[in-house]
């Protein structure tokens, strides 16, 4: 295996992160820190791409609302086709300042920094909206999510950066430059416009993306001339901290790294010098992965109040499939979906789906979902839509049989699963499943309804009962019968075939019974299963007919 | 025979049921009932059609006179793996076997019945609907899905258009339909393959065969009886 591909867990053994007291010795004392790590400096372990996403305040939000108004366009063109100038704006200490304006306003003048009130003055067409961190920071995620593809190491810098460490997906994807390119292309298909540079450290790399340096570097010992003519404020330090620096008559970060590292320290804190040394490679730069949650949460917001159920049901079908992707992506399978209907007005009307089988289909689920919502009464008008996804469960693919004999030939255009969820659905989850035996003398115990599909073995009940014969058809209840000279009726006196059979005691739970089971045949030859209580009324019931 | 006559019947509009019986072109499903099985075209019941059960009361014996059938269904799936009778087979499941559903039954289907008469009870579904519409539409699909070896539905709502629509879900999905109706039925038209009407008499359960496609209509006392 290449050093490349080393896990991170073995880097960590090999090169343990020092101690507090280790790096300030390292600080005083920078030859020997450079000593220490000229071995490992020649094998690059990690190439760290850092996507900075400069325009996010401005992208996240017309991406937001285009995204729901027209899915399926690129918003890209989008934004091209609609030719109006707008801005975000942010406000600090009571003033309203423009922070990013997009192409057409800058053409008209515009500039971040220009207060809400001169740049409306300049152009009044301009739209304005209000910067939205929570947007930002849900554009944010979900790009991490999509970039998850590409590493299984995602790191979210706050609150504009991602980190995608890219050693070990190289050989996957065919080199750096061509994943370099695939990412940089669905970016741009997302209508991002983004920084990309790569570097060894990920500190290296998010300064050359901060500073607009498309460059890619893979080798350590190049890291520190890369960095040196970097300007400060990549470094995203305080304003007193730059200018108490450009007082020294330092401007860029190779003059930092030039300064004597001991008056460094004293004077802007151990931290930053932390900083610079882990930028450059001297000191290991440990970062959290980010994992998307398990769990899929999605919303629809509708541009206005809709009663039509297909227009509901096309916007849950956009849900769902990306509940799909969301899945197969990660290679799950769900089993229960919650759709909530949300309305101005009233409460939310909640819609819980099940199946069987844990699956992802689109087609499957909106089947499930459309006959369901037949069935459904909403109180009011839909003003917003929201699918969750219960806990995901490893897909797992069927087997089919192939077809030789012509018992195969059954044409099976559905399998047993998805009837009985669409039986389910539309009739009610309890009222659709199967039976099995209990071993129990009282016959209204000795079955029970049980899920249908569970697939359990025949439980061998005791076969010394069933020596008798039972019925085919039993009574939810029993019925109380007439009685004439001692006789039962039913539709005629009953002539007693056979018995009796003495069922008795129940007094572990309460339901005892003292009965005498008869088979009787009425006057029209219907045999029927009665029996005669013998401990409470000592009256005559029917229990089940044979069919 | 009459020329004229000859002449008439060699009209290609005229359709008669004798052609049909001697060469079926299916195979019935035997009934377990070999008196019944005589009478019947294919030498058992239609597979993939719809068959009519009119009766007069529950209970008449019109069950029993499925539970057979209904029970190597439920085993196998295959019409010739298992002997008919009453030993409870507990073979566990086999991907191979078909389904039974009970749309709507009048009462519970009592399991350790089944069970005794050899239905495989893994295989078995029970759906009861809350309404009458509701009984239709799950007979059709569950007919139409392929997976149920037969279906039993209890309905009043059976109308010609109905029995026609389930003949054809039933051939779709090649399962085997059988409706239960009252007597009062009797004068209505149906799409059934089979119509059968048992009458529960004091000398056992007589069947009377109304219509059969490609067979004829009979009478049989006492079915049961060997």
């Amino acid at each position: 295996m290449p050093p490349a591909n080393k896990s991170p867990a073995s880097l960590r053994g090999a090169n343990p992160a020092p101690s507090v007291k280790r790096q300030r010795s390292l600080a005083l004392e920078p030859p020997p820190a450079a000593k220490r790590e000229s071995p490992r400096a020649t094998p690059v372990t990690r190439l760290w791409l850092c996507i900075h996403l400069s325009a996010l305040p401005l992208e996240s939000l017309r991406r937001d609302n285009t995204s729901f108004a027209r899915t399926g366009f690129d918003n890209l063109n989008d934004l091209r086709g609609e030719n109006v100038a707008w801005a975000v704006f942010d406000e600090q200490d009571g003033i309203r300042k423009v922070l990013l304006a997009n192409r057409e306003a800058e053409s008209a003048g515009i500039r971040p920094g220009f207060s809400v009130n001169a740049a409306l003055a300049l152009l009044p067409v301009l739209e304005l909206e209000q910067r939205d961190l929570q947007c930002e920071q849900r554009t944010l995620l979900s790009l991490a999510g999509w970039a998850e593809q590409f590493t299984s190491f995602v790191a979210i810098e706050a609150p504009t950066v991602l980190l995608l460490e890219l050693a070990g997906s190289m050989r996957l994807f065919t080199g750096l430059q061509k994943l370099r390119q695939t990412i940089s292309e669905g970016l741009g298909e997302q209508g991002f416009s983004a920084a990309l540079a790569i570097a060894p450290t990920p500190l290296a790399a998010t300064w050359l993306a901060k500073a607009g340096r498309r460059v890619c570097i893979q080798d350590t010992a190049n890291l520190g001339s890369a960095l040196g003519d970097l300007p400060l404020t990549c470094l995203g330090w305080p304003s007193a901290v730059y200018e108490s620096l450009y007082g020294m008559g330092i401007s860029r970060i190779g003059d930092c790294l030039r300064l004597p590292r001991q008056g460094f320290a004293k004077r802007f804190g151990a931290g930053r010098l932390l900083e610079l040394d882990r930028a450059v490679g001297r000191l290991p730069d440990p970062r959290v992965s980010y994992r998307t949650p398990e769990h899929f949460v999605s919303d629809y917001e509708l541009e206005e109040e809709l009663r039509d159920s297909e227009l509901i049901l096309n916007a849950c079908r956009v849900l769902l499939q990306k509940l799909e992707q969301f899945l197969l992506i990660r290679q799950l399978a769900v089993q229960r979906i919650d759709v909530n209907f949300f309305h101005l007005q009233h409460p939310a009307t909640s819609l819980p789906l099940g199946c069987v089988q844990p699956d992802r289909a689109v087609k499957h689920w909106f089947e499930l979902l459309r006959i369901r919502f037949e069935g459904l009464l909403l109180p009011a008008p839909v003003i917003a839509i929201r699918l969750q996804a219960g806990q995901g469960q490893p897909a797992s693919a069927g087997t089919d049989v192939l077809q030789f004999s012509k018992k195969d030939r059954r044409r099976q255009s559905l399998s047993i699963a998805h009837l009985i969820e669409r039986l389910g659905a539309r009739i009610g989850d309890d009222l659709v499943h199967g039976v099995s035996t209990v071993a129990e003398h009282r016959p209204q115990y000795a079955w029970r309804p049980e899920l249908a599909l569970s697939g359990l073995p025949q439980r061998a009940a005791a076969p010394a009962l069933w020596k008798v014969r039972r019925p085919l058809w039993m009574l939810a209840h029993p019925e109380p019968l007439a009685v004439r000279d001692g006789h039962p009726l039913y539709q005629g006196v009953l002539v007693l075939e056979d018995g009796p059979e003495r069922l008795e005691t129940g007094w572990w739970d309460e339901d005892g019974i003292a009965r005498d089971y008869f088979i009787a045949v009425n006057s029209r030859g219907v045999r029927l299963w009665v029996y005669r209580n013998r401990n409470k009324d000592n009256g005559w019931y029917l229990h089940g007919i044979f069919g | 025979m009459n020329d004229a006559l000859h002449q008439l019947l060699q009209n290609p509009r005229i359709w008669r049921g004798t052609d049909q019986a001697e060469a079926p072109g299916w195979q019935g499903l035997a009934s377990g009932y070999p008196r019944l099985d005589r009478h019947l075209p294919g030498g058992g019941w239609p597979q993939h059609a719809l068959t009519e059960i009119l009766l007069e009361h529950y209970g008449s014996g019109e069950l029993k006179l499925l539970m057979p059938a209904l029970a190597r269904l439920s085993q196998a799936g295959d019409s010739d793996a298992h002997e008919p009778g009453n030993e409870p087979c507990h073979k566990s499941c086999n991907p191979e076997a078909g389904w039974i559903a009970w749309i709507a039954p009048p009462f519970e289907p009592y399991p350790p019945a089944l069970v005794q008469w050899g239905v495989n009870l893994s295989r078995v579904l029970i759906v009861r609907p809350k309404k009458a519409s509701e009984t239709l539409w799950a007979a059709e699909q569950a007919l139409s899905s392929g997976n149920c070896a037969a279906v039993l539905l209890w309905s009043e709502m059976l109308d010609d258009s109905a029995s026609r629509r389930l003949q054809l879900a039933a051939e779709k999905g090649q399962s085997w339909a059988i409706a239960f109706r009252s007597l009062g039925a009797l004068s209505q038209a149906s799409a059934a393959a089979l119509r059968i009407k048992v009458t529960a008499g004091c000398n056992g359960t007589d069947l009377g065969i109304l219509k059969s496609r490609g067979g004829q209509p009979a009478v049989i006392h006492d079915y049961a009886a060997t």
